[in-house]
């Protein structure tokens, strides 16, 4: 077990670290004045992560098998090739010519500041873990569909066709590489602690966002609390964690990287960083196709905000973006990026049909938008409070044409528009789903906010009133915004019935003949039952299951009810046809529940009994 | 008055702190992760098991695609457990036994039955241990 874990833990630098650091060395070089170390020591996650999923995007096109040797020798290999291009690039670079290019660093943290960072991210990793601890056993319904996949990747070598819309392939790319090369089993913890990893880098990507766009340190070091303290349960957070929410995780932790480099790119007039953002928003596009739609959006608006704002300059502006994306280093990137979505790799949601159905009026009474109470479940209260405060100290803080003004108050604006009112600007999307993104922006406002109110009731004349009132504030943030986290402590039942439900599915997967044999399993009360198809690994639909019972009705187009009818009505004439119809011959179900009622079918002989499990064979 | 000399080592330190700071953060979180993965690490793969801080049994036929009888008890109870069990032909006890199982260890049992199952019959058997209580059963030849 202990040399297991060193290995995952030794993983993890290789794999999350290496690439983008050798890939941020061939952009900058060893020591720039443009990006600070902080910033740097952050982004490299990021792009380790995109570099990664892109070699083995290329290992999948030249049909190369993906195993571990070569996984690390393609890793080796691409930072080799960064590090020529560093030497190639850097070697004759005089000094001055480097101090040309000092921009400030709002990352140097003065004492207080970093001991509030520390305790923020002791925290943030404290309540995570003890939260995740009752529920690491790998269990949760969505990382049982997505680890499906990953061990398809494991075990053919190659990357799967999905068949259908809902998976992208950044989703899987990155645990199949950590599984090859660290050999940690994908029914392990391994999943969960990438994504932990993933959801504590976010924290920082939007840190050095923050600190970038408003130009403090003091709101970078609050981000910390704000984002990583205040509802480190909910989702997005922990729960997402837990729950294998794969997509969002690395999308809240992308999507600031790409805001990040688009501000830089701007505000500095920099094509490096422009490049870069192309870099990052494709690994998004490879990755997770809402958090790339959100992206979308808010960039669309942040350039239509600050173009709406700065209108007497429209075609100066617009000349200096094409001045900034016009250069080599971001065309090359373009250039390479366009070879992968055409040649190499094409996201399986790339068609007309998919951005049809994401676009347009909504269809569907989960789509018309969230309403005020939904809106504050999904920021949190106190986020979405300081956050709305935020925004109205925008307008006296800032200079509204500025850069900053832009990113903070676009981004929040659209997505707020899009989680509340999604008809006005054509999104035909879950609207939960994209109020799941709201904590971003609102994140970055409350962190604003509350250094802005700490500055403005420190030049207060009446110190007393302002003390109190900054307590009375403080008070409702920790103690709203902390109320998730009880949920870290409970006393939960320890992991018997997933252990359970795996012990049945290794049996079935022992006994049955699956090229005959058709298992139905019951969703709705069998917990951990999505990991029953990583048991046989046939095909992504085998085992068939009844699903949630809200799933079997829906007003726009007709569901197959077989699953469900097959276990609530087995001797209805429906139930009668559906089992000649799909050729079911084995059922699984919860004993205390379906399982004793199935009893008195003189159809089934029961096979198998444990506490939680019976498996009823149809004769 | 304050000493100059002592301001300017503070500003001293204060400035090279804010230069270690952001590094101190990242080591910090380093650390923090390693401990936080060791932990969780160490509780899944303890747990991932059919028998740590667990109590279960479960009984089983051996072949379900067959006519064979054959079936297996496990006992996960944490605990050395004595099993009864008794086999039943259309609700008609034809045997049983007793049987001692090791805490984590199963038991195989192959019964010797007469059976004739041309008319079709209903073969069952009842495991029970403490207030335990499983039953499998199989419709044979209907």
């Amino acid at each position: 077990m202990i040399f297991s874990l060193i290995k995952l833990v030794l993983t993890f630098p290789f794999i999350f670290v290496l690439p983008g650091f050798f890939l941020l060395l061939a952009v900058f070089g060893w020591k720039n004045e443009k990006i600070s170390f902080f910033e740097k020591a952050v982004l490299v996650v990021p792009m380790s992560l995109i570099s990664v999923d892109l070699l083995v995007l290329a290992l999948n096109r030249l049909h190369i098998f993906l195993n571990g040797m070569v996984l690390i020798g393609v890793i080796i290999a691409f930072s080799l090739l960064c590090y020529i291009v560093f030497q190639l690039r850097f070697r004759k670079k005089t000094k001055k010519k480097q101090e040309e290019e000092i921009s400030r660093n709002y990352f140097e943290f003065s004492y207080w500041q970093a001991i509030f960072i520390l305790i923020s991210i002791f925290l943030a990793v404290f309540m995570r873990t003890t939260y995740l601890s009752d529920t690491i056993i790998p269990s949760s319904t969505d990382l049982g569909h997505h680890m499906f996949w990953v061990q398809k990747i494991v075990d053919t070598g190659s990357l799967p066709d999905y068949g259908m819309p809902d998976f992208i392939i950044g989703e899987h790319i990155v645990f199949a590489v950590v599984n090859l090369v660290s050999g940690a089993s994908i029914m392990s913890a391994m999943p969960v602690l990438v994504l932990l990893f993933l959801n504590i880098v976010g924290i920082f990507t939007l840190s050095i966002l923050a600190g970038r766009i408003f130009q403090s340190p003091k709101t970078a070091a609050m981000i910390f609390f704000v984002s990583g303290v205040l509802y480190a349960i909910n989702a997005p957070q922990g729960k997402y964690v837990s729950g294998g929410v794969v997509g969002n995780i690395i999308g809240n932790m992308l999507i600031p990287v790409a805001l990040y480099f688009l501000y830089r790119a701007f505000s500095e007039k920099d094509s490096s960083f422009a490049g870069l953002f192309l870099f990052s928003a494709a690994g998004l596009l490879y990755t997770h196709h809402l958090s790339a739609f959100i992206l979308l959006y808010s960039i669309a608006a942040v350039v239509l905000a600050y173009l709406a704002l700065n209108f007497e300059r429209i075609f100066k502006i617009i000349g200096d973006w094409l001045k900034i994306f016009l250069k080599p280093f971001p065309i090359a990137i373009f250039l390479l990026l366009a070879f992968y979505f055409l040649f190499i790799f094409t996201p399986s949601y790339f068609n007309p049909a998919a951005v049809a159905q994401a676009t347009g009026e909504p269809t569907k009474i989960t789509r018309i938008g969230l309403n005020l109470g939904q809106l504050e479940a999904n920021a949190g209260s106190a986020r979405l409070i300081l956050g709305a405060l935020g925004f109205a100290l925008l307008f006296l803080s800032f200079k509204r044409k500025d850069y900053k003004f832009s990113f903070a108050f676009a981004w929040a604006l659209v997505l707020m528009i899009m989680s509340w009112k999604p008809g006005w600007l054509y999104v035909n999307i879950p609207s939960d789903r994209i109020g799941n993104y709201l904590y971003l922006p609102f994140s970055l406002l409350a962190a604003f906010s509350l250094v802005e109110l700490m500055r403005l009731f420190r030049k207060s004349s009446t110190i007393f009133l302002s003390t109190a009132f900054l307590f009375v504030l403080l008070f409702f943030v920790i103690t709203d915004g902390l109320s998730d986290s009880a949920d870290a402590f409970k006393v939960r039942p320890q992991f018997q019935e997933v252990m359970e439900t795996f012990h049945s599915a290794k049996y079935l997967a022992e006994k049955l003949d699956t090229s005959q044999d058709i298992l139905l399993k019951d969703h709705v009360n069998i917990s951990g039952d999505s990991w029953y198809k990583l048991f046989f690994m046939k095909d992504y639909n085998y085992p068939l299951s009844r699903g949630m019972l809200f799933r079997y009705i829906d007003s726009t187009k007709p569901r197959e009810t077989c699953t469900r009818d097959m276990i609530s009505n087995p001797e209805s004439p429906e139930g009668q046809a559906c089992f000649s119809e799909t050729g079911v011959n084995y059922i699984a179900l919860n004993v205390q529940l379906e399982g004793n009622s199935f009893e008195k079918y003189p159809d089934f002989s029961k096979i198998y009994s444990s506490n939680y499990i019976a498996v009823f064979k149809r004769n | 008055m304050r000493n100059p000399a002592s301001r300017e080592r503070r500003e001293e330190k204060a400035e090279l702190w804010k230069i270690m700071s952001s590094k101190i953060i990242i080591i910090a979180t380093i650390i923090l992760l390693i401990v936080s993965f060791s932990v969780l690490f160490v509780v899944e793969a303890k747990n991932h098991n059919y028998d740590y801080k667990k109590a279960w049994s479960v009984v089983y036929f051996e072949n379900p695609r067959d006519d064979s009888l054959n079936f297996a008890i496990e006992n996960h109870e944490g605990k050395k457990m004595a099993y009864d069990y008794n086999i039943f032909i259309d609700g008609k006890k034809v045997s049983g036994n007793k049987v001692e199982i090791e805490k984590g260890a199963e038991q195989r049992i192959v019964p010797v039955l007469d059976l004739d199952t041309s008319n079709g019959v209903s073969v069952s058997i009842e495991v029970s241990a403490d207030d335990l209580k499983y039953k499998i059963y199989k419709n044979l030849g209907k």
